[in-house]
């Protein structure tokens, strides 16, 4: 077993009052206190279209070997560009097909996705990720053509 | 304008080969802009003692007045049983679950109707009790009306 910290502080002036967040996350695999013990590495990739490419595949042997959805795993991903303006889009979905998205509220599609959120030029996000689920699929979608550098790395057990 | 700052450092010792330490650092913006985000819903205790999903981000109108403004949500299973969990879902998909003092941190785009945001504890969690914290940091929240 390994032991795998993130450490997350978020501090703001916001309000009258502010606010502090802080919290110091031991990755461990599911219902247990035993560390996480896979890893994908950190993964560098440039994308120079606007085409919506999937990240991660769910599955077991894919990308994250999660079987099943009663493991762990936690996800990273970061915007390493430098362009306040330029960002790429991050959602969950069944794989890219080039044909058009369906709402999400569809139940069961080839296309069904939904959006999470957009990370501009040096946000990051951390989040569990269900990859053993059929919708869940990650996928990134660039604002720009140009080069758009995305880290990511996926703990998992 | 606010300042609010975002920090995130994963380390560890043994995971592989050679020492892993990565970290990122972040001031939180309004979209497109380096104008730092100025709302908040400020930071939310819940104690839950059932298992029905609930919308802790509630569902959007049809075409959101904050569609892709930029927003950030944290949240937090405050429990230190390590069998209890929250599952974190999406307009009814699932993002994954947050196990005792897991959290989460991600953009959010309430990009249309039913972009809700969802927690449900496990039965055991439940049966006890279980605490969450969230907060969700934005340039603009939409809420349903009276009428949605």
């Amino acid at each position: 077993m390994a032991t795998i910290n993130a450490n997350f502080t978020l501090t703001s002036d916001i309000g009258s009052y502010g606010m502090t967040v802080q919290n110091d996350m031991t990755m461990t695999k599911a219902g247990s206190t035993t560390g996480l013990d896979k890893a994908t590495g950190l993964v560098r990739k440039t994308l120079t279209s606007t085409n919506e490419v999937d990240l991660l595949t769910q599955g077991a042997g894919v990308v994250a070997d999660v079987a099943v959805d009663t493991f762990s795993s936690k996800l990273y991903i970061k915007n390493v560009n430098s362009d306040s303006s330029e960002y790429f889009t991050v959602g969950l979905g069944k794989a890219s097909t080039g044909a058009a998205k369906e709402d999400f509220s569809v139940a069961d599609s080839a296309e069904r996705s939904v959006e999470l959120g957009r990370l501009y030029s040096g946000d990051f996000m951390i989040i569990p990720w269900d990859a053993a689920s059929d919708e869940n699929d990650v996928f990134v979608k660039p604002s720009v053509a140009t080069n758009t550098v995305i880290e990511y790395m996926v703990f998992f057990e | 304008m606010a300042t609010t700052t975002a920090s995130l450092t994963i380390t560890s010792a043994d995971l592989v080969g050679d020492a892993l330490s990565l970290s990122s650092t972040k001031e939180l913006h309004k979209a497109g802009t380096t104008t730092g985000l100025e709302q908040t819903t400020g930071m939310t205790t819940l104690h839950l003692t059932a298992t029905t999903q609930l919308d802790i981000f509630p569902v959007l109108p049809a075409t959101p007045a904050g569609q892709n403004k930029q927003a950030w949500v944290y949240i937090c299973n405050k429990a230190t049983d390590e069998t209890f969990y929250i599952t974190v879902s999406i307009a009814a998909t699932n993002i994954g679950r947050l196990y005792a003092g897991d959290y989460l941190f991600m953009p959010y785009s309430q990009i249309a109707q039913k972009a809700d945001i969802e927690i449900t504890p496990n039965a055991s969690a439940a049966s006890t009790g279980i605490d969450v914290e969230y907060t969700m940091i934005h340039e603009g929240l939409t809420y349903p009306t009276s009428g949605d």
